[in-house]
């Protein structure tokens, strides 16, 4: 039977899932099958890696489909949900490349499932239009980029950066998106559950942004075991079409800019203006409630590290070298003492840093970008240092909020990650030594 | 404590399933945080192959090595190209079959000799795993067992775990030739 949108109301086409659940504890109603075979939520620790870890999450957060294609460093997300996804009771499709990947996982997040796609530079490139049409048509999917070095092909098996401004403007148009950033194994699971979750709420295509070093690192962490209970968000950001046909009713789906009823407004200046603002400042309005920072020894610092994924974690090493906190490769005071006297205070700061006050703000939200969270946690701090693996992109979102810092970019490219040393000698070479 | 532990090898021979393993063993069986990294080429064998386990009691911030405090090398390229950056009073093992040098301060273990005797060549990352378990502090036998009875089908775990006793059994002899007991406690003494 096919709904005619513009007849039934919204009451009338909505499932009412808080009635079935009342008949169920009523005894009027059996429970589904999937509900009954539902195993409690607990936790245990495991060494996984990131890409396994992405794998397993997603199956938790709920998702039922995945479509991909393989591609190094991203592949073992793929090699995993290819057995867990039918274990799950989902489908799993390898497809015969990317922008088919993106395309049906929108398909099939239409059909009512949970979906999400995984790939690496390359991949990601073939699937921006795709992108765009999840936007434009608000459709929640989760798309994973295990950054490799580019450009085209590129470094298959090295690390990097340099998707930071495609995440944000890969596809044509004005569009928001949430991009998630994630530096360890632990946080490449918590953030693909956040990522669902997020997608759900804004209704939009969410991106975890994470690179080779933590798809391929292992480490201990917690998961759950057992199956989630998947609630819908209780706010929600749709703004068209009005139906939720995610809930079973048919509507429209159009890539042309659309009303509420997904009738075509593309030749409307004025409609097709108040789109364009909705679908971007559901996004832009909502910051408060998406972005995350975490900050590290930020409260007296005078000079800050700004950083975003694995490499938060070398820079979170050097504040701890900096400000002294047990380390076994810390320089034993004797040490600092013997050259004190022998080479003088000024030589001795060039090569011990425990006198420089260093923070470090991880920013696990990179878009949309964490303004307001990042001016205040910079404000009394002169000098901002912006390590990251590409030729110095993010910095320049650093630079135009914190105008009036002296914001270093720290790029480094060919598919290494900065050392804790390399970003302790630079700053001190920004800071200096006293004269 | 910290110890920097890093594998150098050829694509192929098991450097990283070796890493693994070991980190698995710290990590689950013996309850230490890990971080375990890997760099490697596009070539599935043949290309130079490193691995790198951290080992650490506190919060694991920076996951890769600079300096390793154990260094393994599987084969000649591996040693070459990582033996400079080990640690001063650091601990290195090296497949005496496959690798030539004359620092007397070495551990060896003839790991692809082992394997071939037993006739499983494929066996000699995890001779050499055994070899290391036997001379690495904080870390036991059957912690790491466990995790290779858990990681291989039924039908080669066998051998694997027979390689393993070999590689450990080789390494206890080897120590009460040269008169040490736990050589590597002295990496844990100095980062206390």
């Amino acid at each position: 039977m096919v709904y005619n949108v513009n007849l039934l109301t919204r009451t009338q086409l909505q499932i009412q899932p808080n009635n079935y659940l009342k008949k169920v504890r009523q005894g009027t109603e059996v429970p589904r099958r999937e509900d009954m075979d539902k195993k409690p939520d607990s936790r245990s620790e495991v060494v996984l890696q990131g890409n396994e870890a992405c794998a397993r999450a997603a199956v938790y957060a709920g998702c039922r489909f995945f479509a991909g294609y393989p591609i190094t460093p991203s592949t073992e997300i793929i090699e995993l949900l290819s057995s867990e996804m039918q274990k799950a009771g989902g489908a799993f499709i390898q497809m015969e490349d990317e922008i088919g990947s993106a395309c049906a996982i929108i398909g099939a997040r239409w059909g009512g499932s949970r979906a999400m796609t995984a790939t690496s530079g390359p991949g990601y490139t073939l699937m921006q239009e795709a992108i765009g049409f999840a936007a434009v048509t608000e459709t929640p999917i989760v798309i994973v980029n295990v950054q490799r070095g580019g450009p085209s092909t590129g470094q298959p098996t090295l690390s990097s950066q340099q998707d930071i401004y495609q995440a944000r403007y890969g596809s044509h148009g004005d569009y928001g998106i949430i991009v998630l950033s994630p530096s360890s194994v632990q946080e490449m699971y918590d953030f693909t559950i956040k990522a669902f979750d997020l997608a759900e709420q804004f209704r939009t295509p969410v991106i975890l942004l994470a690179d080779e070093v933590v798809g391929h690192m292992r480490e201990k962490i917690t998961v759950h075991t057992g199956d989630r209970n998947i609630k819908r968000p209780k706010q929600r950001f749709a703004v068209s079409p009005s139906v939720d046909f995610f809930n079973g009713a048919n509507s429209l789906v159009e890539g042309q800019l659309h009303d509420d009823m997904g009738r075509r407004i593309g030749h409307l200046p004025n409609k097709s203006g108040e789109f364009i603002e909705k679908i971007n400042r559901k996004i832009s309005d909502n910051v408060g409630m998406i972005a995350d920072i975490t900050t590290y020894c930020m409260e007296d610092a005078d000079a800050a590290i700004v950083a975003y994924g694995s490499v938060a974690r070398p820079a979170l090493n050097a504040v701890k070298r900096a400000r002294g906190i047990k380390d076994d490769r810390i320089l034993p005071k004797f040490r600092v003492v013997r050259d004190l006297v022998k080479r003088g205070v000024k030589e001795t700061m060039k090569t011990d840093y425990s006198h420089l006050k260093v923070g470090l703000i991880k920013i696990n939200t990179v878009w949309p970008f964490p303004e307001d969270l990042l001016r205040q946690a910079a404000e009394n701090v002169h000098t901002v240092i912006v390590p990251e693996m590409n030729v110095g992109k993010y910095c320049r979102e650093v630079e135009r909020v914190l105008w009036d810092k002296n914001v270093v970019p720290m790029p480094k490219c060919g598919g290494n990650i900065h050392t804790p040393k390399e970003i302790l000698e630079k700053i001190l070479e920004e800071e200096g030594v006293d004269e | 404590m910290r110890i920097n532990i890093r594998f150098a090898g050829a694509g192929g021979q098991g450097v990283i399933l070796a890493s693994v393993l070991l980190a698995k063993g710290y990590g689950l069986g013996e309850n230490y945080n890990i971080a375990q990294t890997q760099s490697y080429g596009p070539e599935a064998r043949g290309g130079a192959c490193k691995a790198e386990v951290v080992v650490s009691d506190e919060e694991i911030d920076y996951m890769k090595v600079d300096t390793a405090d154990v260094f393994i090398a599987l084969n000649q390229v591996g040693y070459d190209k990582y033996a400079d950056e080990v640690s001063k009073d650091g601990l290195v093992l090296i497949n005496s079959t496959l690798v030539e040098t004359d620092n007397p301060d070495h551990y060896r273990i003839p790991a692809t000799e082992i394997a071939e005797e037993m006739g499983k060549p494929f066996v000699i990352n995890i001779v050499t795993l055994g070899a290391l378990t036997r001379l690495l502090p904080k870390v036991h036998a059957p912690a790491i067992e466990a995790e290779i009875q858990k990681n291989f089908a039924a039908s080669i775990a066998g051998p694997n775990l027979d390689a393993f006793e070999k590689g450990y059994a080789y390494m206890s002899q080897l120590l009460i030739e040269r008169k040490e007991t736990q050589p590597a406690m002295r990496l844990v003494k100095k980062s206390a």
